[in-house]
């Protein structure tokens, strides 16, 4: 293939982390004066591609063009600007100084915007915040700081990745012009988004990149949230029978929910009454600022929330439940071995004893135990927790909160930057721990993990909670992808009106 | 990548809750130690008349309290915070005990438990404001440093006090005086002194507290992840208040100690012992961002530090040589820590 002469070439791009595979030879063009959509599943490759384009990282292989001409996005990193969800740039300094700083002058004094990058601000709305601290403007207004210091430096290519997930509507309108103005200038860019309903209303095409290819290029009539949920989730799920199979019969479905609350409400989500019974893996669902990771964070005690709450009646939760967070960095602890990292949550009587002395022998087979019932690859108990491989980590994680025995385990987004086989390891352990009669609720952002572990979803959206979707009523993940998007869609809509 | 689990059924993984003196740890330790004999034999060589189990006897000593007040220091430096007035509460400790029984009159069989009383209200003091009001540990405690630097001035009134010569005129009874004293007597052939002895019982049961027990293994676990420590909801806060009130009362058990041996005590001792003693924690092997030290690291810390001291006391002109020497010690240590680090790492 001939790379395109304007704009953008991306050719047989693959990045390799050790044994992981997160760009597997993927091609793409981006022409200028479009705003090309990226959208896929987690750990798809999306976030490697997006710091390749912006020179964070370089390929394995593979060649970039810009223009026409090979292009290294490390050397030359003026070109791109990055907009992230939180704006890297200096709270410290004002919007003005933000926009001059690293274009400062070679004089000694404290630099000044030129008549250029005022102009600049002008355009863009910041003339009068231009003087005010950066720290105390709103996301927004960070966020076109961050764009206006790109349009200031003449970056050619602006990455926007999930730029919008914590603006209001109105915001998210503002930006998206701001967007469209910057690809009628001949620049190019590139939205990379969770959300469907904006990739369909803002690009023209939209990517969709899965296990580190570009999958489908759709545009036109082709483009709409349906089929690209469709897209999303298609690879692999085909063969693949819903989870729920044993889990969802063995649960009594007469008995009395275990896991309860009411009117249960927080900064986040209103009013929500959520049940579950013993047996059951619930899911909830949304994108970043619907409410969902705020509400099952409220249910491990992290989230200020009000209302009615109790496990098998008693409204102390306390131990009952355990927490998982959603990145290992937040759960393992690199000072200490596999072994520890596995017994690290429980005390007296499981580890220690009388004057909190250590039972030495008792953890040694209490870790080994772990091991062996929690499906972990290592050689032996005592190496550092970081020998392991990510999914075995990952595997490490959730078993710390499982050796606590809670009858609430509270996941969220359990399989993420995992392979496929500790994928379906992990789930094999959620299952079998449901199966013994306790309550797993995940958090979750995609359709395909639901179908795989959960027997039934909850959709949330601004705060709201959908009705109960049952997965074993779902013969194909696509149609599952496809209600999703529709609860989404009418509980959006339920809030704006 | 073939991820299947490959645990044959006999060959089952070994355990230790050593995990952490494992391996590089455990050279870590040897490589102090053995910097400890080579630096005895450079003496040794520069000057034959070195070897005198008497010398080797007063390094233990001067080493004592430093070392229990490292060994307290190692404790908030493993939940990864700093105390920086352990030293000023060394000498409060000495001073309000000085002024409670030597000028007031009150039994020293109750003024030293008053006196580390104190040290606990301190200890708490400090980690209350830490962990309830979030205000950083190297803040708070230069701020104690300083509030105890001034009590210790105003209780003693800017004054030296000796129990051998009571300012009343009024002699202590002999009782008291001699039990004082007998805290830290000397003995033997050697004229060993029983500080040496605390200090050995101090480490003993830090060290079990530490490396074998619950406290310590959660100590351990919020100083390598604070955050993920909170959202398994451990004990955080209760912890690292329990690490600054060691911290303090080890301080203040080292200033009492040291009041029985010198028998007099100013309103400034203690101060100028903060450095030294954060050097002996760090030449130790603790790390300054939590979750790693070792109470026998730390012991070697404080003995190197105390035989460098003594050697070059000894031999040297001036006292300038000691500084110089404990300066160079300190960064050479934390240098090869990490030039290891990275050695491991990249091998790895």
């Amino acid at each position: 293939m001939i790379a395109a002469d304007v704009g953008i070439g991306l050719r047989g791009l693959t990045k390799r982390y050790g044994s992981t595979v997160a760009l597997n030879g993927l091609d793409l063009d981006i022409a200028p004066g479009e705003i090309l959509g990226v959208a896929g599943p987690n750990g798809a490759g999306k976030s490697t591609l997006v710091r390749m384009i912006g020179g964070e990282e370089s390929p394995t292989s593979g060649t970039l063009t810009l223009d026409g001409q090979p292009w290294s996005p490390t050397a030359q990193w003026n070109v791109v600007s990055i907009v992230h969800q939180e704006p890297q740039l200096f709270p410290n300094l004002t919007v003005a100084e933000n926009v001059v700083a690293g274009r400062e002058s070679g004089r000694a004094a404290w630099p000044k915007p030129s008549g250029g990058d005022l102009q600049i601000m002008d355009a863009m709305g910041l003339g009068p915040v231009r003087d005010s601290r950066l720290g105390e403007c709103s996301l927004a207004m960070q966020q076109r700081t961050e764009i206006a210091r790109a349009v200031a430096r003449d970056a050619r290519v602006f990455l926007f990745d999930e730029p919008n997930s914590a603006l209001t509507d109105a915001e998210s309108d503002e930006l998206f012009r701001e967007m469209r103005k910057l690809a009628e200038s001949g620049r190019v860019v590139v939205l990379v988004t969770h959300r469907l309903g904006d990739l369909v209303k803002h690009c023209a095409r939209v990517a969709v990149v899965r296990d580190g290819r570009v999958r489908a290029i759709l545009s036109g009539d082709a483009l709409t949230e349906d089929s690209l949920a469709r897209q999303l989730v298609t690879e692999g799920a085909g063969g693949g029978s819903p989870a729920s199979s044993g889990a969802a019969s063995g649960a009594d479905a007469d008995a009395a929910p275990m896991f309860l609350a009411r009117r249960w409400t927080g900064a986040a989500f209103h009013a929500i009454d959520f049940s579950a019974r013993g047996g059951q893996i619930v899911a909830l669902m949304g994108v970043e600022g619907s409410g969902a990771r705020e509400l099952l964070r409220s249910f491990a005690g992290l989230e200020r929330a009000s209302g009615d709450i109790a496990i098998r009646g008693a409204a102390d939760l306390g131990r009952l439940r355990a927490y998982v967070p959603a990145t290992r960095a937040l759960s393992l602890y690199s000072n200490f071995s596999v072994g520890e990292n596995l017994l690290v949550r429980l005390g007296v009587p499981d580890i220690a004893g009388r004057l909190l002395a250590l039972r030495r022998n008792r953890m040694e087979a209490l870790a080994r135990e772990s091991v062996r019932r929690f499906l972990i690859k290592t050689p032996t108990t005592a190496i550092p927790i970081r020998a392991l491989s990510g999914g075995n980590q990952q595997k490490v994680a959730i078993a710390q909160a499982l050796n606590c025995s809670p009858e609430l385990l509270l996941l969220e987004e359990p399989t993420r930057g995992v392979d496929i086989h500790s994928k379906n390891e992990i789930y094999h352990l959620l299952r079998d721990y449901a199966a013994s009669g306790k309550v797993v609720v995940i958090f979750c952002t995609e359709v395909l993990e639901i179908f795989e572990v959960a027997d039934c979803a909850h959709v949330v959206a601004e705060g709201r909670l959908s009705r109960q979707l049952t997965i074993a009523d779902y013969r194909h993940v696509e149609q599952l992808a496809t209600d999703v998007a529709k609860l989404e869609q009418r509980l959006n809509a339920a809030s704006a009106a | 990548m073939s991820s299947d689990v490959t645990q044959a059924p006999g060959e089952s993984p070994t355990f230790s809750s050593l995990g952490r003196a494992s391996l590089a740890i455990a050279a870590r330790i040897g490589g102090l130690f053995a910097a400890v004999i080579v630096v005895a034999v450079i003496f040794l060589l520069i000057n034959p008349h070195f070897a005198n189990p008497n010398l080797a006897v007063s390094i233990l000593r001067a080493m004592s309290s430093v070392a229990i007040m490292a060994i307290g220091l190692t404790l908030v430096i493993v939940v990864g915070e700093i105390d920086l007035s352990f030293g000023a509460m060394y000498g409060l400790a000495a001073n309000s005990l000085a002024v409670m029984w030597v000028v007031h009159g009150i039994p020293v069989y109750l003024a030293i438990p008053l006196s580390l009383a104190v040290a606990a209200v301190v200890g708490l003091f400090n980690g209350f404001l830490v962990t309830s009001l979030k205000i950083p540990s190297f803040i708070v405690t230069l701020g104690s440093y300083n509030l105890l630097y001034g009590l210790s001035l105003w209780v003693s009134n800017s004054g030296t006090f000796n129990p051998n010569y009571p300012p009343s005129g009024k002699d202590l009874p002999q009782g008291q005086l001699d039990f004082f004293i007998g805290l830290t007597q000397s003995f033997g052939k050697y004229q060993l002194s029983v500080e040496v002895f605390w200090m050995l019982g101090v480490a003993i049961v830090v060290g079990f507290l530490l490396h074998r027990s619950l406290f310590g293994f959660r100590l351990m676990a919020i100083g390598g992840n604070p955050e993920a420590a909170k959202l398994a909801r451990l004990p955080v806060k209760r912890y690292k208040i329990t690490a600054f009130i060691l911290c303090s009362v080890l301080a203040a058990i080292a200033g009492i100690l040291d009041f029985s041996f010198i028998q007099t005590s100013q309103p400034d001792i203690g101060l100028s012992q903060t450095f030294p003693v954060f050097a002996a924690v760090i030449i130790g092997g603790a790390s300054l961002s939590g979750g790693k030290g070792t109470i026998i690291g730390t012991l070697g810390g404080a003995l190197l530090l105390a035989e460098l001291q003594i050697g070059l006391a000894l031999l040297s002109p001036g006292p300038h040589v000691q500084q110089i020497f404990l300066g160079a010690v300190t960064i050479i240590a934390v240098a090869l820590d990490l030039l290891l680090t990275n050695l491991r790492k990249s091998r790895a």
